[in-house]
């Protein structure tokens, strides 16, 4: 695979005195799906704009095919972007929305053509002569999608795409738009602040806090091994516990208990991270407590999830959280409140965070 | 129940400002239209007699008087055409200025707000009367003209059509810039940037997104500057010569210097029925288009 369609070489940019990117390089292949993912302030719009050529950057190069393309006009670049508003034209139906781009360089019949094609692609068909007021959020979101689609594009950016969505729609959208992706092998770029929604579209993708990026690379990856504090803590749940060097073994002071670790650590100290769904939780009766990888505490607060249960337990100073499976439909199977649990992990699973 | 009446007073009072200060003045004008006008004061007989019995007098003289002589048609025929060229001007420099407004950062927004308005603050007639020394023959432009040698002798720069064109367009320009920024003001800018994604140019741009969409502000202001330009007195008076005859003086004279109140109430009164009629119906018409067009 081409792993440099598009280059993203070492952006900057800032408003006044706001720094808003710093040194950004990103490379991202054809055909991928790519998310950036950041808090709001992140910078992920900003890059997002500059790739599309609303924005200019102070500096750095926007390669796409082989081509810069960092100074050209939006009208120039053979990309297209999806608004997070949608930007329609109220003052045009769905057909000449579609029709929008390619009035110009395309004769009448075969204007009809391509609109009718990519309203079929899109399940619109029976919207083309409405007006924009008169279409669900659902719909404005094909809409857009349509109006960009129907340039093919080589590049497609989307600015929140599934924002504006209530939440049963989103799910149900986020599939389509993968499905979509990989039929038409358009390389997607998108911008989103929810986790879950870049987790669940991204082939790969990268975590931006204060136009930096901290890490870029496949969902599995990021939630599974987070290099630092910041990303382990913005993507699902996270109990993150400080550990030190004692003997030799790690410690730690707010859980009370010893830590076995398979990998040397370069500092005396250091955070761990400990997802909650890798903790196994047992009836105190069932087992003794062991010195290593295990601690026994009380439940705090329980909340029934239907594929789960999650629960807060307390032990010493610290309150942890645990995802357990709900395995048996007996309902009677789940831990009451205050109970005493023992809970316990592999080795594997504790990952030093390095920063 | 008190509370009810004051509510009920409260959206009527602008039908009562109406009624006071329009409908009344008009019934006032046309009554005197149709008067048989004579020596005396005032220059007009009472439209109702009750010498010998009740008898009606009335009149419709004054208009075939008007509207046989070119002389008030023609007047009023280049106060229409003053007033398209003027909205013309005004729309071709206000929008680009209104437009700049809305698109500028709030700080800057609010400066040339206040600049836009700031002409208000001083006197209309002196407004006029400055544009008056600026032009005449011994004025500011003519002697800058002379000293760079870009004319030989002082330019017959007012008291021509032209003079009137530029004094109305400088006053009249904010009443267009006003209602165009209210407008523009809560355009959407994503569209713009969605139009030029799209593929299409500034230019092109312009045409199919940032001008279909302003059309309800460019109407709201060329209304505002057509309407009262087509009764203009003052400016033609001042900077106007008689190279050009206006509604606006004709009327003063028929009513002033001839003192033929019914004429001059006739020319008055059919004057706002030619102009009001059409805009009414335009409106309507709009107001259906737009409704349609959910713009």
């Amino acid at each position: 695979m081409d792993n440099n369609f598009l280059v993203i070489e070492n952006i900057s940019k800032s408003f006044g005195d706001n720094k808003v990117l710093e040194n950004i390089n990103l490379n991202i292949s054809k055909s991928e799906f790519f998310g950036l993912l950041g808090s709001s302030g992140s910078g992920k719009t900003t890059l997002l704009r500059i790739l599309g050529g609303f924005e200019k950057p102070d500096t750095g190069r926007v390669i796409l095919d082989g081509t810069d393309i960092t100074n050209l006009e939006p009208f120039e670049r053979p990309l297209n972007y999806m608004f997070q508003s949608y930007a329609l034209f109220p003052h045009l139906n769905v057909f000449n929305n579609l029709a929008f781009g390619i009035k110009e360089n395309f004769t009448q019949k075969e204007i009809e053509i391509n609109v009718r094609n990519i309203a079929e692609l899109l399940s619109i068909e029976h919207l083309l002569n409405r007006r924009i007021k008169q279409l669900s959020g659902g719909e404005q979101q094909r809409v857009a999608l349509g109006r960009c689609l129907i340039k093919k594009p080589k590049l497609l950016l989307l600015d929140e795409p599934l924002a504006a969505l209530d939440k049963k729609l989103r799910s149900k959208t986020q599939l389509e738009l993968t499905t979509l992706q990989k039929k038409l092998k358009i390389t997607f770029v998108f911008v989103t602040h929810d986790q879950e929604e870049a987790m669940s579209l991204s082939d790969r993708m990268a975590i931006m806090k204060n136009g930096l990026i901290l890490e870029c690379s496949s969902p599995e990856e990021i939630y599974e091994n987070p290099k630092s504090l910041y990303t382990a803590n913005f993507i699902g749940i996270a109990n993150i516990i400080e550990i030190y060097k004692k003997d030799e073994n790690f410690y730690s002071d707010d859980l009370g208990i010893n830590f076995k670790l398979n990998k040397e650590l370069k500092n005396t100290k250091t955070n761990i991270l400990l997802r909650p769904e890798k903790i196994k939780i047992q009836s105190i009766n069932n087992l003794k407590t062991s010195s290593f990888n295990s601690f026994s505490g009380e439940i705090l607060e329980k909340s029934y999830l239907g594929s789960f249960t999650r629960y807060e337990i307390k032990i010493k100073n610290m309150i942890i959280s645990v995802l357990d499976q709900n395995f048996n439909s007996n309902s009677n199977y789940n831990f009451p409140k205050g109970e005493k649990v023992i809970c316990s992990w592999e080795s594997e699973s504790i990952k030093v965070l390095e920063d | 129940m008190k509370n009810k009446l004051f509510e009920k007073y409260f959206v009527f009072s602008p039908y009562f400002w109406l009624v006071l200060f329009f409908f009344i003045p008009l019934a006032i004008i046309f009554k005197i239209s149709i008067s048989v006008s004579e020596w005396g004061m005032p220059p007009y007989q009472d439209i109702f007699l009750f010498d010998n019995g009740f008898k009606i007098n009335t009149t419709f003289e004054n208009y075939v008087y008007i509207f046989s002589d070119y002389y008030y048609i023609g007047s009023f025929v280049n106060s229409l055409i003053l007033a398209l060229i003027s909205t013309f001007f005004c729309l071709l420099i206000g929008f680009p200025l209104a437009f700049y407004i809305a698109t500028s950062n709030i700080r800057l927004r609010n400066i040339l707000l206040v600049l836009v308005v700031i002409p208000f603050w001083s006197s209309f007639l002196l407004r006029v009367y400055a544009w008056k020394i600026i032009l005449q023959n011994n004025g500011i432009l003519n002697v800058i003209l002379l000293n760079l040698g870009i004319t030989s002798e002082p330019l017959q720069l007012l008291y021509n059509q032209y003079a009137v064109i530029m004094g109305i367009v400088y006053t009249y320009l904010p009443l267009m810039i006003l209602p165009l920024y209210g407008y523009l003001n809560k355009f959407d800018l994503n569209l713009i940037e969605a139009s030029k994604d799209l593929g299409l140019n500034r230019i092109k741009t312009f045409f199919k997104v940032i001008l279909p969409l302003s059309v309800p502000g460019i109407v709201a202001g060329s209304l505002l500057v057509f309407i009262p330009v087509v009764g203009e007195f003052i400016i033609p008076e001042m900077l106007g010569g008689s190279d050009r005859l206006y509604y606006g003086k004709i009327l003063w004279e028929e009513f002033f210097v001839n003192r033929n109140w019914p004429g001059a109430s006739a020319l008055a009164f059919s004057g706002i029925i030619i102009l009001v009629l059409p805009i009414v119906i335009f409106q309507i018409l709009y107001s259906r288009w737009s409704q349609k067009n959910e713009i």
